[in-house]
C-alpha cells in the first residue's frame, strides 16, 4: 500500500524535460519495491514453520548484536565474536544447527542456539542477511596484497585451490559457502587454524566442513594471515 | 603537553644548552676551532637526547617507569581507597578492585571520568590532574597486581550467578558474560575483568548502568554495549552473577 503511494507521488512529479534524472529516480524505486516484496515473500515463508512476532524478533536481534556487534559487523570481545551481517541465510542456518547438534562446538552458541524456533532462525538470518555495515577493520594492512593473491589464485603447489572459486571473487559468498568479506582478522586465523578441533566434531553427522579441511590444513600459518588480512578489508 | 613532560626535559635541555658554545657565560669568546668542535659535540648530544626521547614511543607517549617516585606517590594514593593491593575496599561507598584489571579499560575509565562520560565527582578530581604517561603507568601497576578477592558475598547466590555467566539465559535474552569477560571473568582490552570485584560494587554498577556511563552525549562509548544486557537483568539475577564474579581469583 505504502509502495503504490510511494509509486503515485513519483509519477505525478515526472518533468519531460528530466527524463534522465526520473530514470535515475525510478531505479532505486524499483529495487526498493522488489527488496521489499522479497522480504515479504521470506516473510511468508515463515509460516511454514510456525511464526513469531515482530517485538520477540527484535528482541532477540538486540540480543544477538549485544555480542556480535550493534550492526552485527563483529566484535572484540574475550573472543573475537564474528561478523554476521550480509552473510548466506543458509550458512547461518547450517551453523546455528551446527552448534546444536554439536557439530561445531561452541558452549555459548550451543546455549544461544538451541532455545531458537525455526521461524525465528528463519527471521534471524533474514535480518543479518540484509544489513550491511564497513568491516570493522582491526587487520594488518602488510599481508593484504599477499593475501589477495591466494584468494584468487590459490596455492598451486600446495594444491590450495583459490578462495574465491567458491566464496565468490567478493568473498561474498553463496548458499551455504559463508561471506568472509568484512570479517575479523583474527577470527578467520583462528578458525582456519583450529578448523577441525571446532567443526566436524559429531561423527555421525558429517557435514559441509569437510570440504574446508584440507584446505585450511595446507595453508601455512603466513598464508592464513595474509588471507585472513585481505577479506576482513574488503566491503 | 603536560607538566610532568617539561619537568622531564628541563635536565636535558640543561645539559644540551650547558654544551652551547654561546649559552653559557664566559663561554661567548671560545676560540673559533672549540667552538666548532662543541657545536660537533653539541649537535651529538642533542641526536641522542632526541632518541632517548623519541625511544619511548613519541613526543606525548613517553613512558615513565614504574619505579619512579611519582608513580609511586600516586600508586599508594590511589590504595588509600582502592586497597593495599587494589583488591577493592568498603568506604561509604563500594571502591572497587583494580588489581589485574585490564590497562585499556583503566585507562578508558579514567578518562571517561575526565570527559564526563561517567560521573563521579570523586574520580573526576582524582583523573583530570593525571597526565597520559602517569595514566598508563598505573595501569600497568594495578594490572600486574593479583591479590585474593576481599569476598563476602552471599554463597547461595553463588550457583545461579555461575550458570548466568557462562551459559546465559537465551530463553529470556540474557547473554553469556563468558563471551566478552572470558570464562574466568579476567577481561580482555576495553572489557573489564570481573573475576574478585567487589559484590555489592558489581550489584551498584548494574542496577544504575545507564545512570552513570555514557552520560557525554558528544562523546559516545563502548559503556552503550552493556547498557541492554543490565537492563535485561533483573535483581536476583544481578545479585546471583555478583556473588559468582567476586568469589572468583
Amino acid at each position: 500500500m505504502d509502495v503504490r503511494n510511494v509509486q503515485t507521488s513519483s509519477s505525478s512529479k515526472r518533468d519531460p524535460r528530466r527524463p534522465l534524472r526520473v530514470a535515475a529516480l525510478r531505479f532505486p524505486l524499483q529495487a526498493t519495491m522488489l527488496t521489499i516484496a522479497v522480504v515479504a515473500t521470506a516473510r511468508a515463508e515463515n509460516t511454514d514453520v510456525g511464526t513469531v512476532s515482530e517485538k520477540e524478533v527484535q528482541a532477540k536481534l538486540a540480543y544477538c548484536e549485544v555480542c556480535h556487534g550493534v550492526s552485527a559487523q563483529g566484535f572484540h570481545g574475550y573472543y573475537p565474536i564474528p561478523r554476521l551481517a550480509g552473510q548466506p541465510t543458509e550458512y547461518l542456518k547450517n551453523q546455528l544447527q551446527a552448534f546444536v547438534e554439536h557439530r561445531r562446538t561452541n558452549n555459548i552458541m550451543f546455549n544461544v542456539g538451541h532455545v531458537l524456533s525455526p521461524a525465528m532462525i528463519d527471521a534471524l538470518t533474514t535480518d543479518f542477511n540484509a544489513l550491511n555495515p564497513k568491516p570493522l577493520g582491526g587487520g594488518p594492512t602488510e599481508p593484504v596484497a599477499e593475501g589477495k593473491k591466494i584468494f584468487e589464485n590459490g596455492v598451486a603447489d600446495a594444491n590450495v585451490p583459490p578462495c574465491a572459486s567458491c566464496h565468490g571473487p567478493e568473498a561474498k559468498g553463496n548458499g551455504p559457502f559463508p561471506r568472509l568479506a568484512g570479517q575479523l582478522y583474527d577470527y578467520i586465523v583462528n578458525k582456519l587454524t583450529n578448523w577441525d578441533k571446532e567443526r566436524g566434531q559429531n561423527p555421525e553427522k558429517p557435514d559441509t566442513s569437510a570440504l574446508m579441511q584440507p584446505i585450511a590444513h595446507s595453508l601455512t600459518q603466513p598464508q592464513i594471515k595474509a588471507v585472513a588480512a585481505y577479506v576482513s578489508s574488503l566491503e | 603537553m603536560s607538566a610532568a613532560w617539561s619537568e622531564s626535559v628541563r635536565p636535558l635541555k640543561k645539559a644540551f644548552w650547558s654544551c652551547s658554545p654561546t649559552g653559557g657565560e664566559g663561554r661567548m669568546m671560545l676560540p673559533k676551532h672549540r667552538a666548532h668542535e662543541t657545536i660537533r659535540r653539541r649537535s651529538a648530544l642533542f641526536v641522542a637526547i632526541l632518541t632517548i626521547v623519541l625511544a619511548g614511543g613519541g613526543w606525548g607517549q613517553y613512558a615513565i617507569a614504574a619505579s619512579s617516585p611519582d608513580v609511586q606517590a600516586k600508586l599508594s594514593y590511589c590504595k588509600d581507597c582502592h586497597g593495599p593491593s587494589a583488591q577493592g575496599y568498603r568506604g561509604y561507598f563500594p571502591i572497587p578492585r583494580l588489581a589485574g584489571q585490564q590497562p585499556a579499560y583503566l585507562e578508558n575509565q579514567l578518562r571517561a571520568f575526565i570527559e564526563r562520560r561517567r560521573t563521579n565527582n570523586i574520580m573526576f578530581n582524582v583523573a583530570h590532574s593525571l597526565s597520559p604517561s602517569m595514566l598508563a603507568a598505573l595501569a600497568a601497576d594495578f594490572h600486574a597486581l593479583n591479590p585474593p578477592p576481599i569476598g563476602g558475598a552471599p554463597q547461595r547466590l553463588v550457583a545461579t550467578g555461575q550458570k548466568i555467566f557462562q551459559d546465559g539465559m537465551p530463553e529470556n535474552n540474557i547473554a553469556a558474560c563468558a563471551a566478552c569477560h572470558g570464562p574466568g571473568a579476567t577481561g580482555s582490552g576495553e572489557i573489564p575483568r570481573l573475576a574478585g570485584q567487589l559484590y555489592p560494587y558489581v550489584i551498584k554498577e548494574l542496577t544504575n548502568w545507564g545512570k552513570e556511563r555514557g552520560q557525554n552525549p558528544t562523546k559516545p562509548d563502548t559503556s552503550a554495549i552493556m547498557s541492554p544486557v543490565a537492563h535485561s537483568l533483573d535483581q536476583e539475577q544481578i545479585d546471583a552473577v555478583a556473588a559468582y564474579v567476586s568469589t572468583l581469583k
